[in-house]
């Protein structure tokens, strides 16, 4: 009941700092604008994030501000921050339609209320790409992401060939609402059919947090359920598991598989090097891609409609190549 | 009007009747205690040793016990009739600042838990000022600065998590990212040796700890008594000859310092420092607050109170995950607990219950 009033109250200050945002904006547009009007060889872009406080997103937005900046037709206004708020969202989509941008890049916080603002978008004859998250409609000129089904698929797999003699698997997933944990516990489920001595033993909602996957992992030990296998939806859910494990002296009987990949010190990729994970698969930011199709957008080119990004599975053999092709911190945004 | 009637009543024979109505308030505080033992009697009932074994429960309790504390800085708060939603934040703040001080700084411990209570402070400070001298309603005050704070957390580590494990050069934990993981890490335990045989877990401890100082400062000290005047009646406390203002500052800076005590915590817990890392806690420290007793309209609460509401939180999370409820129905039913906890506590079902008991005793008396 203390909930009402302190949304409310959160509706009105995010109104507030949603209108300081608004004013920040445009005053980038006066700028980014004059030099739209004087020669249309530079080209406005912008970019709508469902939310920059995740490290995944992150990574996005810093490796979309440095694939913006090889190409030299292109400016990338200042990503707008949605912070997981759909109507928050729905009005940074409607500023930039506003603010005539070239091109708008959006990924969604969710697909439905987003729709209708890609279609006022699609309606300005700005040309839309869609990044990482759909939406409902397919007014838009390309949609680049990861195949959540396939990762989920690839990551079943490994677990089988980790198993060879079967066993018992936990599965800690995302937030079950989201469409990237449906697809990843459908893919791995379906890879699992027809293995009947490999068991999912246990799941619980992880909801991608790592504490969560502390304190699950802790209580199915306590249960006394033998775990053979965890599989976790991303990676910091698979770490938090495995220090739990850790804790309780178990951590070297248990494998632990995450999906994400990131190249950062905190990242999976660095956890598989260490041991910690036996795989973890890339979920690709997508970055590079978008860059390339607004500026073929920008120029009028045509772009192919659906670009599904390929997994790479990491595993200790590799995870240095890997983590040197996608580390940011070395490269200037 | 039918208020006065027992009144009158009990002053026709004080003994039996003082006493019960003594007792009353006091088997009021009990009612959240109900909550907690009918949470621990199914956990035994369905889950027997498996639920009270001490791992168990030392799992259950360093799980919550960062927002434990939290809850113990935001009880002060709504003593005095206030509301502190910035903790969540501050503690982000803190876990985030801890956690850089040690990958990039290479501080030790000692040094990295009074600076980010100082942190903390610093904020709770403002929010106190805020509130008493600039006069802003403390849930506005602290909503700006929950969403101050975490713009702040955000920008200083760029949105990207920080771990704790830092690794030296020869591969192996630092001396400090060693000493940082008994700050909470699941399995690292502190004073093993002459805190008994395997140690104690520290945020079991340090919660404990907090709980202990500031019950004993709002019972035996006059700073305490002050907090409840001013949330009891701002006016009478004003001239009583209390330092209103100055109650108000030191209890928003009181709970700011607790979330950065907390910080740390919560970043070895988690073996990192996620830039969302506290996200809504806030709303469990309130939970447990309120559970525990205390009235958002001041004045009334305990930190026993907040204790037992911490703890009713975290079993019954503990309980709902060893029976493995489907997570969709945990929800349903932590949101129950809360209600019927609120509804036990509700004064008039204690005036209710005095009217029922009085004539009762009138009976028994001999």
């Amino acid at each position: 009941m203390t909930r009402t009033p302190r949304t409310a109250a959160a509706a009105a200050l995010a109104a507030v700092l949603a209108l300081s945002a608004g004013c920040a904006s445009k005053t980038d547009d006066g700028t980014g604008g004059s030099g739209k009007d004087g020669d249309k060889s530079t080209f406005t872009i912008g970019y709508s994030q469902a939310n920059n406080a995740e490290p995944y997103r992150a990574q996005l937005n810093k490796q979309l501000r440095y694939f913006a900046k090889q190409h030299k037709n292109i400016k990338l206004l200042p990503i707008a921050d949605a912070e997981q708020d759909n109507a928050r969202q729905v009005s940074q989509v409607q500023q930039f339609i506003q603010q005539k941008v070239d091109v708008l890049i959006v990924s969604p916080n969710e697909p439905d209320p987003l729709t209708p603002a890609v279609e006022q978008a699609c309606q300005a004859k700005i040309p839309v790409i869609i990044l990482d998250r759909d939406v409902k409609t397919d007014c838009y000129d390309s949609f680049i992401g990861g195949d959540n089904y396939q990762i989920g698929k690839k990551a079943g797999e490994a677990a089988i060939k980790a198993l060879p003699d079967g066993g018992n698997v936990a599965e800690i997933r995302g937030l079950l609402s989201t469409d990237p944990q449906k697809q990843r516990h459908k893919g791995f489920a379906d890879a699992l059919k027809g293995h009947d001595d490999i068991k999912v033993v246990e799941q619980r909602e992880g909801k991608w947090l790592q504490p969560e996957g502390t304190k699950i992992m802790q209580q199915w030990l306590q249960r006394g359920t033998r775990i053979d296998l965890v599989y976790a939806h991303n990676d910091p859910m698979a770490i938090g598991a495995q220090s739990a494990a850790a804790g309780a002296g178990k951590a070297k009987d248990i494998d632990f598989i995450g999906i994400d990949g990131l190249a950062i010190p905190d990242g999976g990729i660095r956890a598989v090097q260490q041991g910690k994970m036996i795989a973890t698969y890339l979920y690709p930011t997508g970055a590079e891609e978008a860059a390339e199709t607004a500026a073929a957008l920008a120029e009028g080119k045509s772009v192919q409609k659906k670009q599904t990004l390929d997994t790479t599975e990491i595993t200790k053999s590799n995870a240095e190549d890997v983590y040197g092709r996608y580390d940011m911190s070395k490269k200037s945004g | 009007m039918t208020d006065t009637l027992p009144e009158q009543t009990q002053n026709g024979s004080p003994d039996v009747r003082t006493r019960a109505r003594r007792l009353l308030p006091w088997l009021g505080s009990l009612q959240s205690y109900i909550g907690l033992v009918l949470i621990v009697a199914i956990g035994i009932a369905t889950q027997g040793d498996t639920f009270l074994d001490q791992t168990n429960l030392t799992n259950a309790v360093g799980n919550f016990a960062s927002r434990g504390i939290l809850a113990v800085g935001v009880t002060l708060v709504i003593l005095t009739a206030g509301i502190d939603l910035s903790v969540g934040s501050l503690l982000g703040f803190a876990s985030m600042a801890s956690a850089m001080m040690l990958a990039n700084h290479d501080m030790p411990v000692w040094q990295i838990v009074p600076l980010c209570m100082l942190i903390g402070a610093a904020f709770g400070f403002v929010n106190g000022v805020g509130t008493s001298v600039l006069r802003i309603q403390s849930f506005v005050m602290t909503l700006a600065m929950l969403s101050i704070a975490r713009g702040l957390d955000r920008q200083m580590s760029d949105n990207q998590s920080v771990g704790t494990t830092v690794a030296g050069p020869d591969g192996k934990l630092t001396e400090n990212a060693e000493a940082f993981q008994s700050l909470g890490t699941p399995g690292h335990n502190v004073g093993v040796g002459f805190l008994g045989p395997d140690g104690v877990y520290y945020p079991v401890l340090a919660f404990v700890v907090v709980c202990v100082v500031f019950h004993l400062i709002l019972s035996r000290t006059a700073f305490g008594r002050h907090i409840y005047a001013v949330g009891g009646n701002p006016t009478a406390a004003r001239l009583s000859g209390i330092n209103v203002t100055l109650v108000v500052i030191a209890v928003f800076t009181l709970s700011g310092m607790l979330a950065g005590f907390a910080g740390p915590i919560d970043a070895a817990y988690s073996v990192s420092a996620d830039p969302q890392a506290g996200n809504t806690y806030e709303l469990d420290a309130i939970a447990a607050a309120v559970i525990g007793g205390a009235s958002l309209a001041g004045g009334k609460g305990t930190i026993i109170g907040t204790f037992v509401g911490a703890l009713i939180l975290t079993l019954l999370d503990n309980v709902l995950g060893l029976n493995a409820v489907s997570d969709n129905w945990q929800l349903v039913i932590k949101g129950l607990i809360v209600v019927v906890a609120v509804v036990l506590q509700r004064p008039g079902l204690l005036r209710t219950l005095r009217h029922r008991l009085t004539p009762a005793e009138k009976e028994t008396a001999p």
